[in-house]
């Protein structure tokens, strides 16, 4: 007895094949153990999307305050509020850009608080006319890089897309990253701007004729109060 | 000893992952940037040039215009195509990001029995499909502003931009290192300390964070029911010694050995590992598809 115990411990299998009567408890034991698989599978698929989804949400979050990412289109004046400027191309939103450097991710502020970047993808000719686009970061006093690549001809010296850009069309596979190295907060407060680290814009001017195009405001400072305390820059 | 012989038996893999690492990875990037050569494009070649992700990320959202013209996007066709054809090739032979996690984690020398592994395939494949999962809906709510409390999950978190930075730091472009969002600290995290060191096999990024990964096993599953090439298991010659399971990267050696093709990326480590050649890659149907 205690024998045949062992021996089907052993071999399941042969249990059920000499005992039909299990045949049909075997089945449900299979379904069961499928059921569990299924359980298991959907159970950790919806942890993985959960986590997903969440990562989304604190990349939004940081993402508002760490390497910006903002659409630029020419001529659009001066940017004073959020709006979507419409020509020859697609609708473009612009914004002015305010970063509060209090605000970013934890990681971000233990690890490396002394750098910020911008950066853009996008930007296009809303105008009649083509243009060759200069960009300038306007009342810039600390240390920022340029970084730009594309699919059209550039003179990092002058910071000028040389060719014209086409009415309703964009710069072709482009990305620019503007990299500032970022002052202390204690540093701001002994030349007494309070915390506030740029207040300047992206200018874009017409290479040609020096024509202002663009105008976007940009604000980087250390918490929110470092924001109203400052005047317009570039007026 | 162990660690020479499976170079050994492995060497064509590994000579293709270095060959990857120089055919798509800037300053070299010499397939990307041929590739832009030929069709007349300026801009500099790098591991972006073929993104993994963004392509996914338009297609999920349904902004298959985006698609139209995109280098990167042929790239990721080819690559699906050929998953469902032969397997996951890119992913075991050539890509990158897996290559360079994959080759930390067996330069780290910790035992495997000291890292973290799912001995489950099913749950491990669940994690990985919800990952996928959690792309299309992250991609479709930033896409259309759903939810404004969710972005974008694409380019916050990408171990190729992280990967692109580090090497062009290494190779002589130290300004590439110069800026590290949260997002992208978090990836250097999971991609080679907790994906490549801790995790044995130390491909964890890919086994849950690369949606390229799991559309290209979706591919493969697909392709290997129909009979397609796989790494197919012979229970016959089978003695049990769980190589097959110590040496995959991918954690796809499921408990009664058989290969889960969900998981494999087609790398042939089993079958090198296998004395007893329980393990071939082969085309032709059967019921292990």
């Amino acid at each position: 007895m205690f024998g045949d115990i062992l021996f089907y411990r052993l071999c399941p299998r042969l249990r059920i094949e000499n005992n039909p009567s299990l045949k049909s408890s075997s089945i449900e034991g299979k379904n069961r153990i499928r059921l569990g698989k299924r359980t298991k599978w959907i159970a950790a698929a919806l942890i993985m999307l959960l986590i997903t989804i969440g990562a989304g949400a604190y990349a939004q979050d940081y993402g508002k305050n760490e390497i910006v990412h903002f659409w630029v289109a020419v001529p659009a004046g001066e940017v004073k509020e959020a709006k979507i400027m419409r020509g020859a191309g697609p609708p473009v939103s612009l914004s002015p850009i305010q970063i509060d450097l209090n605000a970013r991710g934890v990681l971000k502020n233990l690890i490396q608080p002394n750098v910020e970047a911008l950066s853009t993808h996008w930007i296009y000719n809303l105008g009649q006319k083509p243009v060759r686009i200069q960009m300038e970061l306007v009342n810039c006093s600390i240390p920022v890089k340029w970084e730009v690549n594309a699919n059209f001809p550039y003179d990092p010296e002058t910071h000028t897309f040389i060719q014209p850009l086409m009415p309703g069309k964009s710069i072709p596979n482009l990305g620019l990253d503007w990299i500032f190295d970022i002052p202390t907060y204690e540093s701001t407060i002994q030349q007494g701007t309070e915390g506030l680290v740029y207040n300047g814009g992206l200018l874009l001017t017409n290479a040609d004729t020096g024509e202002r195009l663009t105008l976007i405001p940009i604000k980087i400072g250390y918490g929110q109060a470092s924001f109203s305390s400052a005047a317009g820059c570039c007026d | 000893m162990k660690a020479l012989n499976t170079i050994k038996v492995n060497k064509w893999r590994y000579i293709s992952l270095i060959a990857g690492f120089f055919l798509l990875v800037a300053p070299f990037a010499f397939l990307s940037g041929t590739v832009l050569m030929a069709i007349g494009n300026q801009a500099t070649a790098d591991l972006h040039t073929f993104c993994f992700r963004m392509p996914l990320d338009w297609f999920f959202s349904g902004r298959f215009y985006m698609l139209i013209g995109s280098v990167a996007a042929y790239f990721i066709l080819a690559v699906v195509l050929i998953a469902f054809v032969a397997g996951p090739v890119f992913c075991g032979w050539l890509c990158p990001v897996g290559s360079v996690s994959e080759a930390t984690s067996r330069a780290t020398p910790i035992p495997n029995k000291y890292r973290f592994k799912i001995k489950n395939p099913g749950v491990t494949s669940g994690l990985r499909y919800g990952f996928l999962f959690g792309f299309a809906a992250v991609a479709v709510i930033a896409a259309y502003k759903l939810a404004p409390q969710i972005g974008n999950v694409c380019c916050r978190y990408c171990a190729s931009s992280v990967l692109q930075n580090l090497a062009s730091g290494l190779f002589g472009n130290p300004d590439a290192l110069g800026y590290w969002h949260s997002g992208a600290i978090i990836v250097l995290a999971s991609w080679l300390l907790i994906g490549g060191i801790a995790f044995a096999g130390g491909r964890g990024w890919c086994l849950f964070f690369c949606p390229l990964g799991a559309v290209s096993n979706l591919a493969h599953k697909a392709g290997a029911k129909l009979g397609l090439y796989r790494t197919k298991f012979n229970k016959e010659k089978c003695r049990n010694c769980e190589k097959c399971e110590v040496n995959c990267p991918m954690w796809a050696i499921k408990e009664d050995k058989q290969v889960n093709t969900s998981l494999c990326i087609s790398c042939k480590e089993c079958t090198h590992a296998c004395s007893n050649g329980a393990y071939s890659y082969q085309r032709g149907k059967s019921k292990d598809a």
